[in-house]
């Protein structure tokens, strides 16, 4: 039980290996979803589960669309400089 | 109308912000807003745990301001990370012996959760204590 503690513990004083790759991307989708959880707790009056968790994922659908959006508008931008 | 200094239930209010400030979502307890507080409290925490884990506790990096002033990006992350609780001062001193440094991809991620963190309870907070002012303001209407 204490080896496990102490494991646990130590896991946050050396940091993760992440590489400079696409899938470093993945890590905002994590972020995305603790923005729109958070954001409609503070904004949604109805706190039922079914309601909070329909809004939640509508406002993640629109964070992630958008960033996708911003994505490819910026791919295109970098394509067409460099022709 | 706007109502006066004096209708305003102060101490209730700082209360409500400090102890949203000291456990995120706690606020909403006193609100008696437990399913909000809740979901606040493990969504905010775990945020910031993630951060703390993907680039360990050197993320909290109060060193480079003591030394220099002048680097205001990480004068901002701190501040921000700070928001979270009070406890991350705690950290903050931890990591000042510069034994945790971090560099590229995970001081990034790891600076962008925690600070995040911090934003997100600093919402939290301002809508705590306005929940707050407007709960006393209609038990007095």
């Amino acid at each position: 039980m204490q080896s496990m503690a102490t494991y646990i513990l130590a896991s946050f004083t050396s940091p993760m290996y992440i590489g400079t790759t696409a899938k470093a991307l993945l890590f905002i989708l994590p972020l995305i979803a603790a923005i729109s959880v958070v954001y409609k707790a503070t904004k949604v009056e109805n706190m039922k589960t079914k309601n909070f968790v329909r809004e939640s994922a509508s406002l993640f659908c629109s964070i992630f669309v958008f960033i996708l959006i911003t994505a490819i508008v910026l791919l295109i931008f970098t394509w067409l400089v460099n022709q | 109308m706007a109502k006066s200094s004096r209708d305003v239930n102060l101490p209730f209010l700082i209360s409500v912000g400090l102890l949203s400030w000291f456990i995120p979502g706690g606020g909403y307890f006193l609100l008696k807003e437990r399913k909000r507080a809740w979901i606040i409290f493990i969504t905010i925490s775990l945020l910031f745990l993630s951060g703390l884990y993907i680039g360990s506790i050197g993320v909290v990096d109060k060193v480079s301001i003591a030394g220099k002033p002048w680097v205001v990006s990480k004068l901002s992350w701190y501040t921000a990370q700070v928001i979270v609780s009070p406890a991350v001062m705690m950290i903050g001193s931890m990591t000042e012996s510069g034994q945790y440094q971090v560099y590229g991809k995970p001081e990034e991620i790891g600076q962008i959760y925690t600070g995040i963190a911090g934003l997100l309870n600093f919402l939290c907070i301002i809508n705590a204590v306005y929940l707050a002012y407007v709960g006393t303001e209609r038990s007095e209407d």
